[in-house]
């Protein structure tokens, strides 16, 4: 069961059912209960009314005149409604005009003992008395058709099971409405970090219910946290490239000083080594990756303002930068990554051109599209080795390959993709591909 | 040229200028921020080479408060953070170009003349006014083709004149940025060089490159090329 509402719903629906059933079950109990003691009382009122409209016959027997009888279903016959008196041996000594041949065979009962009893399609009462004149002992036995019983608690029954389930129906539908309400904070907090996950939105804003409010809040400490720990790291790795960097830098230094042409090239060789496994392995630490926290980075600024730096630096050369780059562009991703990424393609396009250069960045479902386009002699041989080749070589001896190689690097951490190709200007396109 | 060299290091620091002094540069030296920061602003500079991470006030802080200042002389950093957000971020600030520590010296020269070149309006690495040819890179001068011979001090009068070509150059302006401050400044060794100059490139005196402007200075007046 994954979603929660499908589980309160499941266990409303099914505490709702039970509660229903039971209910609508003891009340048609009660009212069967209720109807059938009715009908019982019915009949003792009829038992009384024969014996009190009751008179001796001549022939010391005991009759009911038919204007005499207390309900006027027992004149006519095939009513529902019969009665009949037996003597002490079980011979019937009256039967009233609805009643039919098929009398039913008792014993006669006791004194003063009621008899209630009913079979599915009938209810039959009896009553044993003792007669002062003629001294005889009489049963009196009244029998109803249960049809109008049946009939009446059927109707009660529909009845009740339709109202049932109808405030069944009722009640889950007013169930859902507020599961649907009280759960919309949920829905909106994750609106919220799908937003920020896509780079929409840098934390978790809205107001929400005081239940989830520590959650919220823990959440945006987290983000906080994360790209706090993500400065940190950049800047400890900035202090350790600077500490490392400035005793290679004098040692670069001192190359000049040696008049050993020898010993000259041996620490030229040597600094040139650690130069490199120094870059090569900050510039893997550097590459922070696709986090999924990183606060959106805006493009457009970020590309126009390397465009400016390598104006200045590439003053003398005067080349024209074309950047389309859509201003609501931003990407989830580390700042500094961009920087590298954009700062680099723009860099080795700005050495090889010869006065333009092109820069568009598209934006793709979960995809960016990052392209560079220069005017300079272009990739020498067939392309697709040199994507390869080249970045193999540039990433292990500095000043060979193309020159992509911290891009390189960047794109494993973001699992992109790079293909080169000739540009419509005439020189090198570079196509990166990055999964947002 | 006076070159201000702001590093921390105190190695590299030398390094670099006892490399730029080689070099016939006038070389201050400062080894935080807050010393650099001083001399950025007060004193004549033609270039400066600036170490981003500083102590007691950054590069970048350097970079800016001397562009606030209005002073216009390039600016090359050094940075060991070789990221480009860094570079971007001081280039921005008002850096012309920056260089990746470690870095072979004669980069780091190529960069400073390169500046400095063009700070003065040039483009190439040769100067080329008239009959009269400096070709910064390898330190010569060629009249109409013929190499002139220059000693180190006339050599560098002619490099700022011809760098600041058309622009008026006092005697204060030139001994500020030829001489580091324990030397002799006398501004009659100025004129010396200054006279010494036309004998050497224009003996026969047609060009008139160098005009004295009295009680200003002097200016090259020969059209660039």
């Amino acid at each position: 069961m994954k979603s929660l509402r499908a589980r309160l719903l499941l266990a409303a629906s099914v505490v709702l059912t039970g509660f229903v059933a039971l209910c609508g079950l003891s009340l048609e109990q009660a009212f069967e209960d209720s109807a059938l003691n009715a009908e019982e009382d019915e009949l003792h009122g009829i038992v009384y009314a024969l014996l009190g409209s009751a008179d001796p016959t001549p022939d010391g027997q005991l009759t009911i005149r038919n204007a005499e009888l207390p309900d006027a279903r027992l004149v006519r016959p095939q009513s529902g409604l019969e009665a009949a008196v037996l003597d002490q041996n079980g011979d019937v000594v009256w039967s009233s005009p609805s009643a039919g041949d098929d009398l039913p065979d008792l014993k006669p009962a006791e004194v003063g003992a009621w008899h209630f009893h009913h079979s599915p399609d009938r209810f039959l009462l009896t009553y044993g008395v003792r007669w002062v004149d003629p001294p005889q002992r009489y049963t009196v036995m009244v029998i109803e058709d249960s049809k109008t019983f049946r009939d009446q608690v059927g109707v009660y029954r529909r009845t009740l099971w339709a109202w049932l389930v109808g405030i069944s129906v009722a009640l889950l539908i007013a169930q859902f409405l507020v599961l649907r309400w009280g759960l919309s904070p949920l829905r909106r907090l994750v609106a919220e970090l799908r937003g920020i996950e896509s780079g929409g939105q840098a934390s978790v804003q809205s107001a929400y219910p005081d239940e989830l409010t520590p959650l919220t809040g823990a959440l945006n400490a987290m983000i906080v946290a994360e790209r706090n720990q993500q400065t940190r790291y950049r800047n400890a790795l900035g202090d350790l490239a600077h500490s490392l960097k400035t005793p290679l830098a004098v040692m670069r230094g001192l190359e000049g000083r040696l008049t050993n042409p020898d010993n000259q090239r041996a620490l030229a060789d040597q600094v040139a080594r650690m130069q490199h496994i120094v870059d090569y392995q900050l510039r893997r630490a550097a590459a922070a990756g696709s986090r999924t926290l990183s606060e959106p980075v805006a493009v457009a600024p970020l590309a126009e303002k390397v465009v400016s730096a390598l104006s200045k630096v590439y003053a003398a050369r005067k080349l024209a930068f074309d950047l389309r780059v859509p201003a609501s562009l931003k990407v989830r991703a580390d700042e500094g990554d961009l920087y590298e990424l954009v700062g680099n393609l723009l860099d080795n396009a700005c050495k090889w051109a010869k006065s333009r250069i092109a820069l568009s960045i598209e934006e793709a479902p979960r995809r960016l599209t990052l392209t560079v386009d220069d005017d300079g002699p272009g990739f020498p041989e067939d392309v697709e080795s040199l994507a390869t080749r080249g970045v193999r070589a540039d990433s292990q001896v500095p000043g060979q390959g193309i020159g992509l190689s911290t891009i390189a690097e960047l794109l494993k951490a973001y699992n992109g993709t790079m293909q080169l190709a000739r540009s419509p200007l005439g020189g090198a396109q570079v196509r990166i591909d990055l999964p947002t | 040229m006076r070159v201000l060299v702001v590093e921390d290091d105190p190695s590299l620091r030398e390094q670099i200028a006892s490399f730029l002094g080689e070099e016939g540069f006038v070389v201050e030296k400062a080894a935080d921020g807050e010393q650099g920061l001083y001399m950025a602003s007060e004193y004549p500079l033609d270039l400066a080479v600036l170490d981003l991470g500083l102590p007691k006030a950054s590069g970048i802080e350097i970079i800016k408060r001397t562009r606030k200042a209005g002073k216009s002389y390039p600016i090359l950093i050094l940075t060991a953070r070789d990221g480009w957000q860094s570079k971007v971020e001081g280039l921005e600030a008002g850096a012309d170009d920056y260089l990746v520590k470690p870095f072979h010296r004669e980069e780091l020269l190529a960069r400073a003349r390169a500046l400095l070149r063009r700070s003065g309006g040039w483009a190439t690495a040769t100067l080329e006014s008239g009959p009269i040819v400096l070709d910064t890179t390898s330190k010569s001068v060629k009249v109409d083709g013929n190499a002139v011979e220059l000693t180190s001090y006339e050599y560098r009068v002619l490099e700022y004149l011809l760098t600041h070509a058309g622009k008026v150059i006092s005697k204060t302006e030139l001994t500020e940025h030829l001489y580091s401050d324990d030397a002799e400044r006398d501004s009659n060794v100025i004129e010396v060089f200054i006279r010494r100059l036309r004998a050497k490139l224009d003996p026969e005196a047609t060009l008139n490159p160098i005009a004295t402007l009295r009680g200003a200075g002097y200016r090259w007046d020969l059209p660039r090329a």
